[in-house]
C-alpha cells in the first residue's frame, strides 16, 4: 500500500493511452493483443482475489465470448443481427449467464470449496473444449475463420476497425472500462461482504447473508469480463479455436495473475503485459526452456510473494470511508474509550 | 395472549440426538423482550448445541423453538438471521483481513437488508453514518486496523458490535469473555446492560465466569445433561447446594 499507488496507476493508463504516438502499426497490435489478455487477467483476478474462489477453468468464459463473437459477427446465429455490436453483448451475456448459473449450482448448499472448486471448473473447462472440437457447425477441431473485423457506427457512418490504430483505442477503452468497473464493485458494499464472505463465509452467513448468491454474483461478472476480453481477441485474430476454451489458456492466465498479484486488478493486467512480453522475447532466444523460466517465476511469486511481485507497489488505499470514517460530532472521542485497555 | 407477555423466544421440549448421544434432552427454556439471561452449565451438558438450534445451524431431532410468535424450528441459519437472532460463536469469528471499519459496512449491509447482491445494484449502506457507529461501539481508535490486528477483547467487542449493528433484536452470545482480562470484562458487561437498555435487545449468554454472571445481574439458567436443571436469580442459584455440587463442585473435564 504504497503512496505512490496511485500517482503510479494513473501514469501508467496514461502511458497506455499514449502508446500510439511512440509505436507503429504492428507493435500497437500487438500491445492491443497484450492489453485484451491483460482485460482476461482482471477478470480472474476479480474472482480470485475478491471472492477468493480459485477458478481453474477462466478459460471456458473466454471462450464462450470469441465463439459468441466469432458466430454472431459471421451471422451464424439464427435471429441474431451480425453486428459488432451484437456480438460483443453476446460474448459478455452468455459467459456471465454461464458463470452465474455454474456459481449457484457449485456454491448453493454446502459449497463447493478450495480446491474442490478448481477441478470443478478446470473440468467444465476441458469439457468444453471437447465440446467444441466435436461441434462441426461451430467449426469443430479447426475452429472458425474469416471472421470479420470489428464495425463500429450506424448504416452509412461505418468505420471498420481494420487499421491497429482504432482496434487499439476500443481495446484501450475496454480495458479501462472493465478496470474501472471491477475497481468500483470491489470498492462498493458488495465488495466489502464478497472480501467478508471470502475471509470468514460462515461469519457473513449468520449476519444474514446468501453468501452464494454474492458468490455467484461475482463469479458471472467475472466471466462477463472475460467474455469481452475473448470477443477482442476474436475480432483481432479473425479466427477462434477450441484452445480458446480449454487447459492450457486456464493455467496462463493463472500464471499471470498469481505473478502480478491477485488481490490488486492492476497488478493482474500488468502482469499478464509483462509475463506475454518476457515470452516474446525469452521464448526466441531460449526457446522451450523458457517454459523452466516461467515456471520459476511462478513458484517465487507462489512461494515468496504470495500475493504477487507487482501487488504490493499498486495496491491502492481503501476508501476513506472504510479506513477512518468521519467522526460523529455527537460522540466527542474521550467518552468513546472508556473501558478499553488496549496494549 | 398479548405480544408483551407471551415469550420473545420460546424453546419447547428440544430434544437433539447425534447418533446414540442426547446433547438436548427435552429442554424448554424462555426469554421476554429486553431481558438478559445467563446460561450456565458443565462442559458438554449442551449449552453450545443449544445456541445452534436456536440459530438454524442445527435442525432439532424433535421439539420447536419460536420466535416473537412464529416457529423458526428448520429455518436456515440467514432466515432466523433475517427475524432477528444472531449468534457469537465460541471462537472469536469477525473478519480478519479486513478493517475493523469494513467489517461495521458489512454489519450495515445486513442491517440495510441487502442480503442478496442484487438490491445493492440499487445503493448500498450510507457510508457517512460509519463514524457515529464506530463511536457508538466504541471502536473509533481502531477504525482502519485489521481485525486481525486487534487485541483478544477487542476483537470479541468487534463481534457483539457486528452482531448489534445488523439491528438483531436477540443476541446469542457464546461466552463472550473468554480469555479476558477482568477490565475487558466489564466492558462488555455494560456493552450488554447497554444494548439492553438503549436498544431494548435480548440477550442471552453462554458463560463460566461466575464473577461476569455475578456483575451481569442477570436471570440465571443452569444447564445439566442437556435439560434446565434450575432457574433464578444469580444469589439464589449461587447458594443452591445441588448446584455446588453439580456444576462447581464436580466439573468434568472437557
Amino acid at each position: 500500500m504504497s503512496r505512490f499507488s496511485f500517482p503510479l496507476t494513473i501514469l501508467f493508463w496514461v502511458a497506455l493511452a499514449a502508446a500510439p504516438l511512440v509505436l507503429d502499426g504492428w507493435n500497437l497490435g500487438l500491445l492491443a493483443q497484450l492489453m485484451i489478455y491483460g482485460i482476461f487477467a482482471m477478470s480472474l483476478a476479480f474472482i480470485w482475489g475478491q471472492g477468493g474462489l480459485l477458478c481453474f477453468g477462466q478459460s471456458l468464459f473466454f471462450g464462450i465470448g470469441a465463439y459468441a463473437m466469432a458466430l454472431t459477427t459471421k451471422g451464424m446465429i439464427p435471429g441474431v443481427p451480425a453486428m459488432t455490436l451484437t456480438g460483443l453483448l453476446l460474448a459478455m451475456i452468455l459467459p456471465a449467464l454461464a458463470a452465474g448459473l455454474l456459481g449457484l449450482a457449485l456454491f448453493k448448499g454446502r459449497g463447493l470449496v478450495g480446491a474442490y472448486f478448481g477441478i470443478v471448473t478446470l473440468s467444465a473447462a476441458v469439457i468444453a473444449e471437447r465440446l467444441a472440437t466435436n461441434w462441426s457447425y461451430i467449426g469443430g477441431f479447426n475452429g472458425l475463420l474469416d471472421i470479420p473485423p470489428m464495425r463500429l457506427g450506424w448504416g452509412s457512418w461505418q468505420i471498420e476497425l481494420y487499421d491497429p490504430l482504432p482496434f487499439f483505442l476500443v481495446v484501450l477503452v475496454a480495458a479501462i472500462a472493465a478496470y474501472l468497473l471491477l475497481l468500483k464493485l470491489e470498492r462498493s458494499a458488495f465488495g466489502t461482504v464478497l472480501r467478508g464472505t471470502r475471509d470468514n463465509e460462515t461469519r457473513a452467513a449468520f449476519l444474514g447473508f446468501e453468501t452464494a448468491e454474492y458468490k455467484a454474483a461475482a463469479f458471472a461478472v467475472s466471466g462477463g469480463v472475460a467474455g469481452l476480453a475473448g470477443a477482442l481477441f476474436a475480432a483481432q485474430f479473425a479466427f477462434v479455436s477450441p484452445a480458446l476454451l480449454g487447459f492450457a489458456l486456464a493455467t496462463e492466465v493463472l500464471i499471470w495473475v498469481a505473478i502480478g498479484g491477485k488481490e490488486v486488478l492492476l497488478a493482474a493486467f500488468i502482469g499478464a503485459l509483462a509475463v506475454k512480453s518476457v515470452e516474446k522475447v525469452l521464448s526466441d532466444s531460449l526457446g522451450q526452456y523458457w517454459l523452466l523460466v516461467l515456471g520459476l517465476l511462478f513458484i517465487t511469486a507462489v512461494v515468496l510473494l504470495p500475493r504477487g511481485l507487482l501487488a504490493p507497489f499498486l495496491r491502492l488505499t481503501l476508501p476513506r470511508a472504510l479506513r477512518r470514517p468521519e467522526q460523529a460530532t455527537k460522540h466527542p472521542t474521550p467518552e468513546g474509550r472508556q473501558g478499553q485497555n488496549a496494549p | 395472549m398479548t405480544m408483551d407477555t407471551a415469550p420473545f423466544l420460546n424453546v419447547r421440549d428440544v430434544v437433539m440426538d447425534f447418533g446414540g448421544i442426547r446433547a438436548l434432552d427435552g429442554i424448554s427454556l424462555e426469554i421476554s423482550r429486553s431481558e438478559v439471561k445467563c446460561i450456565i452449565g458443565p462442559n458438554g451438558c449442551g449449552k453450545s448445541t443449544l445456541f445452534k438450534v436456536i440459530s438454524g445451524d442445527l435442525n432439532p431431532t424433535s421439539g420447536q423453538v419460536s420466535f416473537a410468535g412464529e416457529t423458526i424450528t428448520g429455518l436456515s441459519p440467514q432466515k432466523i438471521c433475517h427475524r432477528g437472532i444472531a449468534r457469537k460463536f465460541q471462537v472469536p469469528s469477525v473478519f480478519d483481513d479486513l478493517t475493523v471499519t469494513e467489517n461495521i459496512e458489512i454489519a450495515m449491509t445486513a442491517a440495510s437488508k441487502h442480503y442478496t447482491p442484487f438490491g445493492l445494484l440499487r445503493g448500498g449502506p450510507d457510508r457517512s453514518g460509519y463514524g457515529a457507529v464506530l463511536a457508538e461501539s466504541r471502536l473509533s481508535e481502531f477504525g482502519d486496523k485489521l481485525a486481525s490486528e486487534l487485541p483478544h477483547g477487542i476483537r470479541q467487542q468487534l463481534e457483539i458490535a457486528l452482531l448489534v449493528v445488523t439491528d438483531a433484536q436477540l443476541l446469542l452470545l457464546d461466552e463472550p469473555t473468554a480469555g479476558m482480562t477482568e477490565e475487558e470484562t466489564d466492558a462488555i458487561v455494560n456493552l450488554i446492560k447497554g444494548v439492553r437498555d438503549r436498544l431494548g435487545v435480548a440477550v442471552l449468554v453462554i458463560e463460566h465466569d461466575m464473577s461476569f454472571v455475578r456483575k451481569l445481574g442477570s436471570k440465571v439458567v443452569v444447564m445439566m445433561k442437556g435439560a434446565v436443571l434450575r432457574e433464578g436469580d444469580y444469589a439464589a442459584i449461587s447458594e443452591d447446594a445441588e448446584i455446588r455440587r453439580a456444576y462447581l463442585g464436580d466439573v468434568e473435564p472437557c
